[in-house]
């Protein structure tokens, strides 16, 4: 009888107890941070070129909305504002130069032994685009997307799409991905004939004759391996293939064509109708461009993360050309510190020239001397500072030095005493907020 | 197992300076978090797809779990223990946490008729627990036993948040808070992955807690570590709901004489329970109150089997 009296003021003990720990458990409920927010990314870049040529600004703003793990759509704007002056691919002379521009209906002019810069170039660009990712199955997943940017004289639509698969517990997986887009080109005062020479007026029958559009359209795919090397390792080999086909011309350069007849004016620019004789540039209609890309991420034991990677490209218009990238972050409590070292060579175009002659021009097919298509090194040194706080939040700033050097044929006679490969220096300073 | 990355956790949110967390993948759709927490190394056994929301889980809960250790470890100068400390004789003002933590230490304290006492923390000053032979003077005991005693604090379940310390008296929230912890843990993984299908399993140093079966359908295997044979499990219990705590003293005892002496004190007396299993595991809906039924069984000293058996719990012994 006592045994069972016991064991009764037992049982009303446990489940006093079992009701009072529910209370305590059950009494509080804790905050907790709601998964489905958008995760917002606003920068502001700021992009200034010496010497009073090109700068930029641009506001960015990119929202993410998460749905899970791998659910998520992503949104960005972007705005920029170019001003600025750029090289019209004339080379500089020992007499005043002065030029037509673009739209034909004014001119400027570059002083003796100055760099030809076009500074009617004023450009607003706005950018769309939008991304949805998720998964199919356990083992794959697709994203697509698309693009939409306008400028007064360009715009551009894009689809993209990839599809990625899971092997070895995630710790491999494969993408494929392709993009593709139309654009459409509508220079001011028309589309310019190839190799034809810049007229004088917005009244001369080539501009009289141009169209107002053309089109062009560019096919990208690439096959990606990322691969989990350890636990503190991750690699990453890409394979793209990049086509592009129709004008891919830019419609505002020009070329130089220079006297090389014996006499006074051997070196410098060739007259034809009583006038320096400058041809619109002409390239080919179609380019296919093959890269290789190799990433490695590694994490110390201290947290702080090596990223280095290299890229190979080359292609159907004799450019080839090489990246190598390397960031260190170094991590600290709440803050990062990220030093930055990038250096891109490349080897020009077959048919880029400085200038033509004034004896074989003629006979030319295909002629640039835009700087982005001729032997050329650029070296970048970067330092990104971010601040996490405690909400989650990340301010963040970088700011990178860019440097670039040209070379080349240095000409002859008169030519040869003119700078043909300026160099040029450019700062570019970025802040945001993650929030 | 695979490691996949650390949970970086806010310095703000780890006062206690514990290394962070860290990701481990066990089989396709199961993560095992490791972290440290109240001296023990604990972790969260989590089955879901969603990595994301399991990391965003892992990361609220460890960072509750280091709160509460932070907020009533004795050995911090500013938190709230110390601030509880600060003001003897005082009125004062609890917040509501350390409120229904006092009132569920005044359930135990009348279920287990004045042998549960959180003012016995004290005593340790006497003793010390780390398998030497050395026992107090029955003076130093003598001196400490004015310091212990529920009845001699000035509250009530009238107004849990008032309370008067006597000078000298202190509150020692250990022998509840692990488990305290463990729940909460197990809570916040819950309401974060609440809108996926997952399974959840908290450990922190064998006191545990798990949300159900795991998702396909089976129990949790859990051992119980033997006490002869170290990080040898002696039994595999299999666990589909609620929770398991083991109290004992297969670590933490004192030898003289041939005499075992349990770091559980007995409050009254000022002196160790002699006689006591060796360690007691109970099953019980959850940790906090597994973890207060273990104690209760222990502190029945030679009576704890009969004491388990008769309120009917699941429970493991071993002598």
């Amino acid at each position: 009888m006592a045994v069972t009296k016991t064991t009764q003021k037992n049982q009303d003990l446990a489940r006093l107890l079992t009701a009072a720990s529910c209370a305590l458990i059950g009494s509080l409920s804790a905050s907790v941070n709601a998964a489905d927010n958008w995760d917002v990314d606003s920068a502001f870049l700021l992009y200034s070129e010496s010497d009073g040529r090109v700068s930029a600004a641009e506001p960015v703003i990119s929202a993410t909305k998460n749905y899970d793990e791998e659910t998520k759509l992503n949104i960005k704007l972007a705005a920029d504002t170019l001003t600025g002056a750029s090289p019209n691919g004339a080379t500089p002379s020992d007499q005043v130069q002065t030029f037509t521009s673009p739209s034909g209906k004014g001119s400027y002019a570059a002083t003796a032994g100055e760099q030809p810069l076009d500074d009617t170039f004023k450009d607003t660009r706005i950018a769309l685009s939008s991304n949805w990712s998720a998964p199919i199955d356990r083992d794959w997943a697709y994203g697509v997307g698309g693009y939409l940017s306008k400028e007064h004289d360009y715009q551009s639509l894009g689809l993209n799409g990839n599809l990625s698969r899971y092997l070895n517990q995630k710790n491999t997986t494969l993408t494929l991905g392709v993009n593709l887009s139309s654009d459409s080109i509508n220079p001011e005062g028309g589309v310019a004939t190839g190799l034809v020479q810049v007229p004088l007026s917005s009244s001369d029958s080539e501009f009289t004759q141009r169209t107002d559009s053309e089109n062009k359209s560019l096919v990208d795919a690439v096959f990606g391996v990322t691969q989990v090397i350890n636990r503190k390792t991750i690699m990453q080999f890409n394979y793209a293939l990049s086509t592009s086909s129709g004008y891919l011309t830019d419609a505002y350069k020009i070329i130089s064509v220079i006297d090389d007849s014996a006499g006074s004016n051997y070196g410098g620019n060739y007259q034809s109708s009583g006038r320096n004789l400058y041809l619109y540039e002409k390239r080919p209609d179609s380019r296919l461009k093959q890269s290789l890309y190799w990433q490695t991420k590694y994490q110390f034991d201290n947290n702080d993360i090596l990223d280095v990677s290299y890229r190979y490209m080359f292609d159907d218009w004799g450019v080839n050309s090489h990246t190598i990238d390397a960031k260190y972050r170094f991590r600290f409590d709440n803050q990062y510190l990220e030093p930055q070292l990038r250096w891109y060579t490349q080897s020009k175009a077959d048919f880029y020239h400085r200038y033509l002659n004034s004896s074989d021009y003629s006979s030319a097919e295909f002629a640039s001397a835009d700087y982005r298509l001729g032997d050329l090194d650029t070296y970048t040194i970067g330092l990104k500072y971010g601040y996490q706080f405690a909400d989650e939040t990340e301010f963040y700033t970088r700011f990178s030095l860019y440097h670039q050097e040209s070379s080349g044929d240095k000409g002859y006679g008169k030519l040869a005493t003119q700078e043909l490969y300026p160099g040029l220096d450019a700062a570019m300073l970025i802040v945001g907020y993650k929030f | 197992m695979t490691f996949i990355e650390e949970l970086i956790i806010d310095s703000s949110f780890n006062l206690s300076k514990h290394p962070n967390p860290s990701l481990w993948r066990e089989g396709k759709h199961t993560y095992q978090i490791k972290f440290e927490c109240m001296a023990s190394n604990c972790s969260i056994l989590i089955e879901c797809e969603a990595l994301e929301l399991v990391k965003t889980a892992a990361k609220n809960a460890i960072i509750e779990a280091w709160r509460i250790e932070y907020k009533y470890s004795r050995y911090q100068k500013k938190n709230t223990f110390s601030d509880i400390h600060s003001t003897p004789d005082c009125w004062q003002k609890l917040d509501n946490e350390s409120a229904q933590l006092m009132i569920f230490a005044n359930q135990a304290y009348n279920a287990s008729q004045g042998l549960f006492d959180i003012t016995s923390g004290i005593l340790r000053e006497a003793w010390t627990f780390n398998g030497n032979d050395k026992l107090p003077l029955q003076n130093q005991i003598d001196a400490l036993l004015p310091y212990v005693g529920w009845k001699k604090l000035a509250w009530s379940t009238e107004a849990p948040e008032q309370l008067k310390m006597p000078l000298g008296m202190e509150l020692d929230f250990g022998g509840i808070g692990k488990e305290y912890a463990v729940d909460k843990v197990l809570t916040i993984c819950c309401q974060t992955l609440a809108s996926k299908s997952a399974a959840i399993l908290v450990n922190c140093g064998g006191d545990l807690t798990c949300s159900g079966v795991r998702l396909n359908g089976e129990s949790w295997k859990v051992g119980i570590e033997s006490i002869s044979r170290h990080n040898k499990a002696q039994q595999i219990i299999a666990l589909s709901s609620g929770a398991l705590a083991t109290s004992g003293d297969s670590k933490r005892f004192l030898l003289k004489d041939g005499i075992r002496y349990s770091h559980v004190l007995n409050p009254i007396t000022g002196w160790p329970i002699t006689d006591a299993p060796r360690s007691i595991t109970v099953a019980a809906p959850t940790c906090i109150n597994a973890g207060i039924i273990a104690t209760l069984a222990l502190l029945q000293g030679k009576h704890a089997e009969s004491f388990l058996a008769s309120i009917k719990t699941p429970y493991w012994l071993y002598n």
